[in-house]
């Protein structure tokens, strides 16, 4: 094992390479978009995260409730209806194996309807459908907007435009909560390459879910990658009726194959990538993954840390950092992860109902006092540790902790040493649905 | 072609040409060192076709026990905290204090595993072979939980399928200074874990010889074990040492740890099975049973976690905790497979990696421990008495 002097280096360094990677300081390209029609006023955004985002005339981030099957059901929107009721529930739904339904939800009378949280993005009588949006008739008489026949609305998370902080484009696996998605505009990337969102940026990768790199030798006229290079970094083809347009351009390489290129630089796989979003490749010097947008970094004091998986953010003694994640069992399926959100759900897995148990479980990462985030994305909050809540102006006692999210982060004082990821996957269904999760930089086992 | 490759071409050339001096004659293997990478693993549990040793049956699950304490009443009103969040609870921050619910232990004087203390005890069994002062009391713990039964239970299943399929398991016990595969009285161990997939046949379910191994010194320098062996009758023997192994049933980075632990593997130039055993580290066991199988998969085949958690601290019977007395630890023993994989010669770095590896330690439990009192009053009332209140189901 390294000493921990090495390893502190190390993760600094690769660190600095991954931004570099994602796009040098005070040049973030945003990721580029396939235009459409909208409605008037309509507009799309780009949000730090996701990538662009479309946007109603205020610039509120537009989301969907998908449609899940659950393990004991199904919950969320069908084409062009809103499940999204006006009244509160009131009792779980049983959606999620192996608890009942009929259980009398925590906190009712705080409780908010599923439309106080996702207010629908309603649509004027004049308003008329326009490529993939179209007007559809609520149940309430009113008019609602839908995008490729699925209804809209807007988060009350949200409060400028590019804000994000409904739903994520993040894979949510098997188990999550039918969570409310962001819609976005096709990312303008040749077929036969996809995009993916990461702690990182938005990744390029081949459709089937392979990264995809680029070299620091190559430019746009010539590539360093020779014959033996190949073997190990495969050129991305571009096929013969290929154009370019945008940021995209085909290289032509010495044997006469078409590449495609983004923003001037060849595009390759790496053939010893063992899984979709695999980054191995990035570790051959001079080696890079893509981004079509780089992630806001994470504040400076965090580095970055090995373990036994992979990567993970980490404080500045290397103790990996956690979120948590929760949707409730309600037929609304609302968040209970969110500061404002109920906290009964967090302080039961942290603390067995203590706060103060909570606290010494998983600390909150505090900020100095004078930290500010430099990103929407990483953040610093005030939060009154008593409750777990957003804390008022001024309160004393309050905390000062990052967030990711506006999400509060945390560590677990259960990891003893650096690079142990004991609190990782801790709660319901791998806490997919309800837990603690931590940041992982890159997983070169589970693909996350 | 980049050094993987070759090295890849070069140890298979050698596994061919080594192919035909079988050691299992008594030879040597190629160069003296042989490695074995494992297969399958499950916990060693006597389970009985008629299920003698669960004379009472199996144990309720996490739905059997909801629907127990908290039965449906016409007109009543569950709450969702009193209930499902206190089972949870229950679940996340356990405790040793007893509870109303019953619980069925494994019974009976059989069950695989080692003499690990050189002491016949009076609960110690007598292996299926005969062997006696066997110390196994998870045995107690998981044998009358149908998740963990042999055959088909669903725990057992999914995490014996896992350790093939999942790179993060890729235990290897490599062997060097070999002179016979049948008999030898001092031969090097050493544990890591490997990096690659394990060569399989056409159906990808059943492991092969042959295959290539590199070690993971990147992610993985934390599991490189040393420790001494020897060959008796084709049966190796090890020393015990303390062991943190990976162990992911469920795409969860999830490890254990075994004080003491020591193989004792029937060895052939293709493959290894046998036993590996010594002291579970409790902890651990229940954290990565935690993060890989909460309520949902816990109700699979009828285990709860509050109730083996229980069980496991009243049969521990190791490692006292130096200011309580308590037992942190349970004799346990894993059955394990293995195939024989050529491990790639390693480089220099490797070398250095392996020389500077820092064993992996055992997970320490919540810093702040919920309170067995809390429990207890929760669970009782003001004045919690017994094991075995008056709940419907009790032996």
């Amino acid at each position: 094992m390294r000493s921990a002097n090495r390893g502190r280096w190390g993760a600094a360094l690769a660190f600095a390479a991954t931004l570099l990677s994602a796009g040098a300081a005070g040049a973030k390209p945003a990721e580029p978009y396939i235009p459409e029609a909208m409605p008037p006023g309509f507009r799309v955004e780009i949000s730090e995260l996701d990538g662009p985002v479309f946007a109603d005339a205020k610039g509120r981030t537009l989301y969907r409730w998908p449609y899940r099957t659950m393990r004991n059901g199904v919950t969320g929107d069908s084409k062009g209806q809103s499940n999204c009721a006006d009244t509160p529930s009131t009792e779980s739904a049983g959606l999620m194996s192996p608890y009942p339904g009929g259980l009398l939800l925590p906190e009712q009378e705080k409780r908010p309807s599923c439309q106080q949280m996702w207010p629908p993005a309603f649509a004027a009588d004049s308003d008329k459908a326009v490529g993939k949006w179209s007007v559809v008739h609520r149940r309430d008489g009113r008019l609602q907007w839908a995008y490729d026949g699925a209804v809209l609305y807007t988060s009350v998370r949200d409060r400028r435009p590019g804000d994000v902080l409904g739903g994520d484009s993040y894979r949510h696996q098997g188990d999550a909560p039918a969570v409310r998605e962001p819609i976005q505009p096709r990312p303008d990337v040749p077929p036969g390459l996809a995009v993916s969102t990461t702690l990182r940026g938005r990744l390029l990768q081949t459709a089937r879910g392979l990264s995809v790199y680029a070299f620091d030798r190559d430019t746009p006229a010539r590539s360093a990658c020779d014959a033996a290079c190949e073997q190990d970094f495969v050129p991305v083809q571009a096929p013969a009726a290929a154009r370019a347009r945008g940021d995209w351009s085909i290289f032509t390489r010495e044997s006469g194959e078409r590449q495609w290129a983004f923003r001037g630089k060849p595009l390759y796989r790496y053939a010893a990538d063992l899984g979709v979003r695999s980054v191995a490749g990035s570790d051959v010097q001079g080696w890079r993954n893509v981004y079509t947008q780089a992630a806001p970094p994470p504040p400076a004091e965090f580095r970055i840390q090995d373990t036994p998986s992979g990567q993970v953010l980490a404080d500045a003694r290397g103790r990996t950092l956690y979120n948590y994640t929760c949707g409730d069992d309600a037929p609304d399926q609302l968040s209970c992860e969110y500061p404002a959100d109920t906290q009964v759900y967090r302080l039961a897995m942290c603390g067995g109902g203590s706060a103060e148990r909570c606290a010494r479980n998983f600390p909150y990462v505090e900020a100095a006092k004078d930290a500010r985030g430099q990103s929407r994305l990483w953040s610093v909050v005030e939060i009154d540790p008593a409750t777990g809540h957003f804390s008022a102006k001024d309160q004393p006692g309050a905390l000062h902790v990052w967030a990711y999210r506006e999400r509060p982060i945390y560590t677990f004082a259960g990891d003893a040493e650096p690079g142990e990821v004991n609190a990782d996957g801790l709660g319901e269904f791998q806490s997919e649905r309800e837990g603690f999760r931590a940041f992982w930089w890159r997983d070169d086992f589970f693909n996350r | 072609m980049n050094r993987f490759h070759r090295s890849v071409l070069l140890a298979i050339s050698a596994a061919l040409a080594g192919a035909g001096a079988s050691a299992a004659d008594g030879a040597a293997p190629p160069e003296n060192t042989i490695a074995y990478v494992i297969t399958n693993a499950s916990w060693a549990l006597q389970a009985t076709p008629e299920m003698s040793e669960c004379p009472h049956g199996l144990n309720d699950g996490v739905r059997e026990q909801f629907k127990l304490l908290f039965p449906d009443v016409a007109g009543g009103k569950r709450t969702l905290v009193d209930t499902q969040l206190r089972r949870q609870v229950e679940s996340y921050h356990p405790t040793a204090a007893p509870d109303a619910l019953p619980f069925l232990e494994g019974e009976g004087p059989v069950a695989p595993g080692l003499d690990l203390d050189g002491v016949e005890g009076p609960e110690d069994f007598t292996s299926p072979e005969g062997a006696r002062g066997v110390d196994n009391q998870l045995d107690r713990v998981l044998g009358c939980i149908a998740n963990y039964r042999a055959p088909d239970g669903p725990i057992r299943f999914f995490e014996d399928e896992m350790v093939l399929r999942e790179n993060y398991n890729r235990i290897i016990v490599q062997l060097t200074g070999v002179d016979s595969l049948v008999d030898d009285p001092a031969v090097d161990v050493m544990i890591f874990r490997g990096r690659d997939k394990v060569l399989v046949d056409a159906g990808g379910l059943k492991a092969l010889p042959g295959g290539t191994q590199r070690i993971d010194t990147r992610w993985g320098s934390r599991y490189i074990r040393h420790t001494r062996g020897r060959i008796e009758k084709g049966v190796l023997s090890t020393e015990p040492v303390d062991l943190l192994y990976p162990w992911d049933a469920f795409y969860m980075p999830t490890d254990q740890y075994m004080w003491g632990a020591r193989f004792r593997l029937t060895l052939t130039p293709e493959g290894a099975e046998g036993l590996m055993a010594g002291y579970t580290d409790i902890e651990t066991w229940y954290m990565h049973m935690l993060r890989n199988w909460s309520a949902h998969y816990q109700s699979y085949g009828k285990s709860s976690g509050p109730a083996i958690y229980k069980a496991m601290r009243r049969l521990a019977d190791a490692r006292p905790d130096p200011a309580t007395g308590a037992n942190s630890a349970i004799s346990s023993a894993l059955a394990a497979k293995f195939a024989e994989v050529r491990v790639l010669p390693f480089t220099g770095a490797e070398q250095a990696a392996i020389a500077a590896a820092k064993p992996g330690v055992p997970y320490r439990g919540m810093p702040a421990p919920r309170p067995a009192e809390e429990e207890m009053a929760e669970t009782h009332g003001s004045a919690p008495t017994t094991t075995t209140a008056a709940l419907p189901g009790n032996p």
